[in-house]
């Protein structure tokens, strides 16, 4: 982790370790992800010689975890929160309750009908 | 009426140089639907906001520049609040003895 870590923090919303990492994360996926994708094909691809493809999957085994993307998770950006988090709202339960009640969620009021 | 299967083939070949698809008539796993999919890297990391401008920056910047930072008012408020109370945060120890001289005392 501490290859991928930024020098300096460019989170603007709750700062909490597992944000950072999370956050690491995603950037070390963006910088890496072609290089995981053409992997991937090369393994799939059935008309190459099976040495090529052995050594393929090697290598994408071989890949630091922090590359993968299995290893992301949406996590509350006011709380840091693992759980509950809702994916158009990018919080967790009881912060976009907090939110919506202040009215600083657009378009969301308490449901009636 | 018997169509020559190379005719067949040599119109599909046609075929996918004219719409720009691809040619595999044997339906061989070539791989090329990991080629296909879009990136999502950029999408995802785009999750967390970045940080802009804050106020130390502003300090930072324009030394002399008075600036109300309403959050950091309301925390300094709440320390000497607690300070006038008698309930500050306690004296930083100096030395590694210092903060041990209270450790092994068992409350009875």
């Amino acid at each position: 982790m501490a290859q991928f870590r930024a020098k300096k923090l460019d989170l603007g919303c709750f700062v909490n370790i597992m944000n950072i990492r999370d956050h690491t994360k995603r950037k070390v996926f963006e910088a890496h992800e072609p290089e995981r994708q053409a992997l991937r094909y090369t393994i799939r691809n059935t008309s190459l010689p099976q040495r090529t493809r052995a050594q393929a999957q090697l290598q994408l085994s071989q890949m630091h975890c922090y590359t993968r993307p299995t290893q992301i998770r949406n996590r509350c950006i006011m709380g840091g929160k693992g759980r509950g988090v809702f994916r158009e709202f990018r919080m967790a339960r009881y912060q976009f309750r907090l939110n919506a009640l202040a009215g600083n969620i657009p378009g969301v009021k308490k449901a009636s009908w | 009426m018997a169509v020559p299967a190379s005719r067949i083939l040599d119109l599909l070949k046609l075929r996918a140089s004219i719409f720009q698809t691809t040619f595999n008539p044997t339906g061989a796993r070539l791989g090329n639907k990991i080629l296909r999919q879009r990136l999502r890297g950029p999408a995802l990391a785009a999750y967390y906001p970045r940080r802009t401008a804050t106020f130390s920056d502003l300090r930072k910047l324009y030394p002399g520049f008075e600036t109300y930072d309403e959050f950091e008012e309301d925390r300094l408020e709440g320390v000497m609040i607690t300070k006038s109370r008698g309930k500050g945060a306690p004296k930083k120890k100096r030395t590694a003895a210092e903060s041990k001289k209270f450790q092994g005392k068992k409350r009875r």
